[in-house]
């Protein structure tokens, strides 16, 4: 424990280039007479071009976090900033994608691409390539014009990454975008995503309960836990890029699940004889 | 890239079983129409066999020659009625999707009208047809009144139903675009309630000309309504048929109008492919 902290405080002080603050904000539902804690305090620095994933068991406060960090609910407490000016409502630098792909169910995949667009109020005919260019990145060229009910849901979330990224935002933010996908899917989606951001560099903060997916998609893995939940572990991901499959079948990529798996447990009381390894981060490498 | 999407790209929809969908939809027309033919037939047979008089029960090919013959009275009532069914059902649709806005976008609004208007709705609203009249008086201004208080409500319900039934993923994704309450209500609330609206219209625009009727039976100088009424009394049977089966023809023609704005609207905002 004591060294994950370390390590958060260590990304901390990454160089001054990152892209989004999140300085001890917490949030408290308050629903009728109850109030329940979500996120208790979460500190975490984002730099431009990296992808972080939250990862951390259901009902840990990782959507909230993130929800919080696109404008869409308000932190009780602390405060977060993106591109140097705080967070205080949705803004148009940001990219969203959530589990279920949310398409307008009458439009064309094109249209639904192209969606932002129309409420940004952006011109058109500008974006209309792009459109065309990125449909075509994630293997939907000659799907344009199919409607959602058309499309299996794999190829639906395509459409709903396509329309996260038409009006360029600096920041990515998926909550859990490939869960309700079947494992196989769900593991193309992966490969997908990841090659799509080697063409449109992006910020990406990401959330998953999926340990696997965490440690192939990211450059950090940061863990949520604790109950109300904070941070408890920020830790790099060692793979070089761009990654494929085949990184999941090395010594390293085993080894470093099974420590993020361990944090996770220790921090939910499941933890094996052997829990006081989680800490071991640094006996990897 | 190619590859590891070809197995989701390659399933493309091949259905067996359409020649079988063509013969059920040849089906679908070819059993109703032999059922409403297989009746007249027995009901021209039994007249003719039993000689029922014609003031009981005239037969089929008497109320047609009448039609035919007399077709220009007929038409004459008819106007009244189909226009102010019609002006009836368009005030009914209006008021329907103004109250169901407020509805949906005032929470006082919605604890104030909606009890209220499900109690409304247990009142046998028929009923107060006469009191229309004193009110309104004898002219279509009464009869229109009366068809809008009867048919808007089912407009209210189904396109309540339909605005607050949106994806509220979808509603959170415009929030997150900051979008404007204008641009979800025209791009997103609107058209994904049009299927309920349809279907509150398709309800609105028989009660909108069974409104009519009625206030023609009270009180008219003219509309099937009145030629009904006005026939019966006088036991001329036969026309007071005819006019029923021209109200039918008006009926179905104005429920034609609304099916076709549904099949223009669906082009546009159907789930379904063009
Ligand atoms: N809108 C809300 N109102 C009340 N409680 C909520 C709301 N959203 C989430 N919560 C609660 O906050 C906690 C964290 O939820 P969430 O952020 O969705 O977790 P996760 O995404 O990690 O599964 C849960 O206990 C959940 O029940
Ligand atoms: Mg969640």
């Amino acid at each position: 424990m004591a060294t994950a902290t370390a390590r958060t405080e260590a990304a901390r002080t990454t160089p001054d280039g990152s892209l989004v603050s999140i300085r001890s904000v917490g949030k408290t539902y308050f629903t009728g007479s109850s109030a329940i804690p979500a996120v208790a305090s979460a500190s975490l620095e984002v730099a431009r071009g990296e992808f972080v994933s939250l990862l951390g068991p259901s009902g840990c406060g990782k959507s909230t976090l993130l929800m919080m960090i696109a404008g869409l609910e308000k932190p009780t407490s602390g405060a977060i900033d993106l591109l140097g000016s705080p967070v205080l409502a949705p803004r148009r630098d940001i990219g969203i994608i959530f589990q279920d792909a949310t398409l307008l169910p009458w439009k064309s995949a094109l249209e639904n691409v192209l969606f932002p667009i129309r409420i940004l109020k952006l011109p058109l005919d500008r974006y209309m390539q792009r459109a065309h260019e990125l449909l075509a990145m994630v293997g939907l060229a000659g799907f344009e014009h199919k409607k959602p009910g058309e499309l299996s849901g794999g190829m639906r979330q395509r459409v709903a990454i396509c329309r996260s990224l038409i009006h360029d935002p600096d920041i990515l933010l998926m909550d859990e975008p490939f869960s309700a996908l079947d494992a196989i899917t769900r593991d193309q989606m992966n490969v997908a995503l990841s090659e799509i951001l080697e063409t449109y560099k992006k910020t990406v903060i990401f959330v998953t309960h999926s340990i696997r997916e965490a440690a192939f998609l990211s450059d950090r893995v940061v863990v949520m836990g604790g109950r109300p939940s904070g941070i408890i572990l920020d830790m790099p991901m060692p793979f070089p890029r761009p990654r494929r499959f085949e990184v999941e079948e090395t010594v390293e990529f085993t080894q470093v699940c099974r420590e993020l798996r361990l944090t996770i447990e220790a921090a939910h009381g499941h933890a094996p004889s052997t829990h006081a390894a989680p800490a071991g981060a640094s006996v990897i490498e | 890239m190619a590859a590891t999407i070809g197995t989701e790209t390659g399933a493309v929809l091949v259905n067996p079983a359409a020649r079988n969908r063509a013969a059920a939809g040849l089906r679908s027309i070819v059993l109703p129409l032999g059922l409403a033919l297989f009746v007249l037939v027995a009901w021209q047979t039994y007249v003719t066999v039993a000689n029922i008089p014609s003031v009981i029960l005239p037969s089929p090919i008497s109320i047609a020659k009448y039609i035919v013959a007399r077709y220009d009275i007929l038409l004459i009532h008819a106007i009244p009625t189909t226009v102010e069914s019609a002006v009836g059902f368009l005030l009914a649709l209006a008021l329907g999707v103004l109250l169901a806005i407020l509805i949906t976008y005032s929470e006082v609004a919605r604890e104030a009208l909606y009890p209220n208007l499900v109690f409304f709705q247990l009142i046998p609203k028929i009923a107060l047809a006469p009191l229309f009249i004193i009110w309104l008086g004898i002219g279509s201004t009464s009869r229109i009144a009366f068809s809008v208080f009867i048919a808007f409500f089912p407009v209210v319900i189904a396109t309540t139903a339909g605005f607050l039934s949106v994806d509220k993923g979808i509603l959170r994704l415009c929030r997150s675009l900051t979008a404007t309450e204008w641009q979800v209500f025209t791009s997103v609330r609107f058209p994904s309630a049009l299927p309920h609206i349809f279907s509150g219209m398709k309800i609105a625009i028989t009660l909108a000309i069974i409104g009519v009727i009625i206030g023609e039976f009270i009180t008219a100088q003219a509309g099937l309504g009145y030629l009904i009424i006005f026939a019966t009394a006088r036991a001329d049977t036969e026309v007071s048929m005819a006019a029923i089966v021209v109200l039918c023809i008006c009926g179905l023609l104005l429920y034609g109008l609304v099916a076709v704005a549904e099949m223009i609207a669906n082009r546009f905002y159907s789930a379904d492919s063009r």
